[in-house]
């Protein structure tokens, strides 16, 4: 009860988005528009060795010759890929040794984003809270990396791509493009030539990473693209928990975001990915504005009894088409997939995942609950599929949809494919509205008319909200009630 | 993208491919390389099902050739069978059905898919339209040859009031598409889509239906079993879509199916469209197989493998059969399921 006052508190307490603000600082980009130049570009200013060039070069060739998707339930006018800069940064000499070199203006973002950058900050809080590790990531940069020593103390190295490709090229030219090839589709093949920053993982054997890692990407620039790229490896016996959270400026003007995160696991290796999105979604009343989120996430269980879990919160960016998916490779591997998608005003959301059974014994669940409200549209796509040689093969989907309003859609778009004799599949769905007499209890009860979707919601959600780190989850559970205001009445 | 039309124009390229996001699973385009010549006239023969002494009329369509009309006046009640039979080898041929259904009027349809012939492209269109309070109940037995090529596509339209039910019961062919498409007005209109499959050896059989609720107050219930064994593929795609202002829609999808092969193939594709908000949807749907341990019961008992297997599989098919209202159809219809089964055991 005590978290659902906050949560009713919150929404009367804050404006519809929050994190709306644009900070001013002296940025440098790369000329508007897209070609073989500004890949070239882009690859001087990160200062990468030759092969790492001819990559890009090779993606940005294939994706020339690639068509942009139309199959999800999405409507958009066509992007100008040409009328975006695809690199914004900070101006700095060099990059900063530590965070006394950071500038003033995006730490005071960063803070007023309520992301914790100072270690010592961080350690401030109550003895025997978790502590996070976070990479900053602004516009095409990232600004700052914490924990670092400490983490390197366990072996676990936590850095920026572009570091990455400095300080470890063995291990990104090992794995970077093996889980979702370049030209796996056409977003991912724009990312795989022009991406900036994004965080880069690496777990060694046996080693439980000693802390939450997380990475904070916020779009600032105006006309830009954020393009960053993700990579965690999970070497045997290891585990990581990372966590995802975004944000960008209110504009007019529509944004567009293209990520690939792949993530590696090896034998009995775990991670667990957590994401809360929340780009600004665009005007409420006219549909203006927003950011496009096209996003490529998939997870390769090359070892045995390897196990992935994303949980996700959706509550941001105008469209949304984003399939976090798992490969079950490894025999006895398992993978999970729980999402939260809130949708409300014009938002478009088209997302889901795919749970790929190739290995024996491979088991994955999924639990999506879609939240619709407003004049949005709100999708679950979903492959569930066994190969021939996914022997003993479990799944287990469940996917809820919830309408709030006349104006509202809740599509639920789920393929199975079985093909073999020796596996499992179940798959439920259900669409419905707020029930009229639970509304009518709780406003009897006292509670306002909006206080009451906030707790039936709530409860709509829970399953999915306990799969989060506990941080996240209150977090969550306050951008579900924003993500709602409005909505009633 | 028709086969119908690729055989009224000749064009290949009209065929539906894996590239059409409704034949991902049917793909024909791959398969016809050539279009086979159109049928010649073709002779009937003898229907063996235990219903022909029953009907009040009987239809007999032979290589696309035959009668295309079907009404029942206004409070008429009528139990109809109608026969698409394809009698020759390797050739090509179209028909269609217009069945109009007048006020308070009653039709019991039982259409039959017959293959004579070997490697044969039937098309067949069927439109069905229900007048105010009609009702209907369309049982199809699909008996097609393993290497025909076979697509039925129905057209219903249901005025308020109208109850339109349906069981499709097939053993597949090469390539089989059954699809049925229904506008449903709402307005107390009752639809019921059910279809068993059971396919072995390389058969093929695609369950597709689109079920549009376009008003107040309508109810869709749709129940599908299917069993694959060899290296057959079942396909069921289902569509319910919701529009704008159909509040107060109860629409209810099962697919439910078992795999006894490793080889086999089971795909499918449930879908909710839901542009309202007043509405309780839902589905569901399973694929596994036969229970192991109960397997082991039945053998333990005496009942040798094979046998147990097709009993259970009676028994799982058998809530699709029992859902069918007319009676003599529905004793026809179990029939029906125990001698495919029988044959396969």
């Amino acid at each position: 009860m005590a978290a659902v006052k906050e949560t009713v508190e919150t929404v009367a307490a804050l404006e519809k988005y929050e994190h709306g603000f644009t900070t001013e600082i002296d940025q440098e980009f790369a000329p508007k528009g897209l070609s073989e130049d500004i890949v070239r570009f882009i690859s001087a200013k990160k200062d990468e060795p030759e092969w790492m060039l001819e990559w890009r070069l090779d993606a940005y060739r294939r994706w020339l010759a690639m068509d942009e998707p139309d199959w999800a339930k999405v409507s958009y006018p066509p992007i100008d890929y040409q009328d975006t800069y695809y690199y914004a940064a900070p101006k700095s000499k060099e990059g900063p040794k530590s965070l006394d070199e950071v500038d003033p203006e995006l730490l005071a973002t960063y803070e007023k984003l309520g992301i914790p950058l100072k270690e010592q900050a961080v350690l401030a809080g109550v003895e025997g809270a978790p502590r996070y590790a976070v990479d900053a990531v602004f516009d095409s940069v990232s600004v700052v990396t914490t924990f670092k020593k400490e983490l390197a103390q366990a072996g676990v190295i936590f850095c920026s791509m572009s570091e990455a490709i400095r300080e470890h090229p063995e291990l990104v030219r090992q794995y970077l493009g093996s889980v979702v090839p370049t030209s796996d589709n056409y977003f991912a093949c724009l990312n795989s030539a022009v991406f900036s920053d994004g965080s880069f993982v690496y777990v060694p054997p046996g080693v439980r990473c000693p802390m939450e890692l997380s990475t904070y990407f916020r779009i600032n620039a105006k006309d830009s693209g954020q393009f960053e790229r993700t990579l965690i490896i999970a070497d045997k016996g290891a585990y990581v928990s990372y966590l995802e959270g975004c944000t960008a400026p209110m504009r007019d003007e529509n944004q567009l975001h293209a990520a690939v995160v792949e993530l590696v696991l090896l034998d009995d290796a775990e991670i667990k990915y957590s994401t809360v999105q929340n780009w600004y979604p665009g005007d409420p009343e006219t549909g203006k504005g927003g950011i496009y989120n096209f996003v490529t996430k998939r997870a390769d269980c090359r070892g045995d009894r390897s196990k992935v879990s994303w949980t996700q919160v959706e509550t941001g960016s105008a469209i949304t088409w984003k399939y976090p998916s798992c490969v079950l490779r490894g025999e006895g591997s398992s993978g999970e997939f729980y999402s939260i998608a809130v949708t409300n005003g014009h938002q478009q959301a088209d997302t889901g995942t795919k749970m790929i059974h190739l290995g024996a014994n491979t088991r994955s669940r999924i639990v999506a609950k879609g939240i619709s409200a407003g004049k949005s549209t709100s999708t679950y796509r979903g492959l569930v599929s066994a190969h021939p040689k996914a022997k003993g093969a479990r799944n287990f989907t469940q996917c809820d949809s919830l309408l709030i309003g006349k104006d509202c859609a809740a599509h639920t778009v789920p393929y199975i494919e079985a093909r073999n004799g020796q596996s499992v599949f179940e798959h439920e769905a259900t669409t419905t509205r707020l029930s009229d007499d639970q509304l009518f209890y709780c406003q009897q009860r006292g509670l306002s008319e909006e206080e009451s979707v906030a707790l039936l919601v709530n409860g709509f959600v829970k399953d999915v909200l306990q799969q989060l780190p506990m941080e996240f989850a209150v977090e969550a559970q306050k951008l579900v009630a924003i993500s709602l205001e409005g909505s009633v009445g | 993208m028709t086969l119908s039309t690729a055989l009224k124009t000749g064009d290949l390229s009209a065929l539906p491919s894996r590239r059409d996001e409704d034949w991902r699973w049917t793909d024909l385009r791959g398969l016809l390389k050539v279009l086979p010549p159109a049928s010649p006239q073709g002779r009937a023969w003898f229907w063996e099902n235990p219903l022909s002494g029953t009907l009040d009329m009987t239809g007999g369509v032979v290589n696309g050739r035959g009668p295309t009309d079907l009404a029942v006046d206004a409070g008429e009640e009528r139990f109809v069978g109608w026969r698409f039979m394809s009698a020759t080898d390797a050739t090509a041929h179209g028909a269609e059905l217009w069945v109009d259904v007048g006020e308070g009027a009653k039709l019991t349809l039982i259409e039959s898919y017959e293959g004579r012939g070997t490697g044969y492209v039937s098309d067949v269109a069927v439109n069905i339209r229900l007048g105010k309070d009609a009702i209907v109940e369309r049982i199809i037995f699909a008996d097609d040859d393993a290497d025909a090529i076979s697509v039925v596509t129905a057209d219903v339209a249901l005025a308020p009031g109208a109850k339109f039910a349906q069981t499709v019961l097939t053993s597949g062919a090469r390539r089989q598409r059954i699809e049925t498409r229904v506008r449903h007005p709402g307005a107390h209109a009752e639809v019921r889509l059910d279809g068993a499959y059971l396919l072995d050896a390389q058969r093929h059989a695609d369950l597709t239906s689109v079920v549009t609720h376009g008003g107040l107050d309508g109810v869709t219930s749709q129940l599908t079993k299917g069993m694959v064994t060899d290296q057959a593929r079942g396909v069921f795609q289902g569509r319910i879509v919701v529009e704008k202002g159909a509040d107060q829609t109860d629409a209810r999808m099962g697919h439910h199916a078992l795999i006894l092969s490793d080889k086999a193939e089971i795909d499918a594709k449930p879908e909710l469209l839901i542009f309202a908000d007043d509405v309780s949807c839902a589905h569901g749907n399973t694929i596994g197989a036969l229970d192991d341990e109960v397997l082991f019961y039945a053998e333990q008992r005496g009942i040798p493998e094979a046998e147990a297997k097709a009993m259970l599989t009676v028994a799982f098919v058998c809530e699709v059969i029992e859902r069918i209202g007319h009676e003599g159809a529905r004793d026809a219809a179990a029939a029906w399921v125990v001698r495919k089964l029988g044959s396969e055991a």
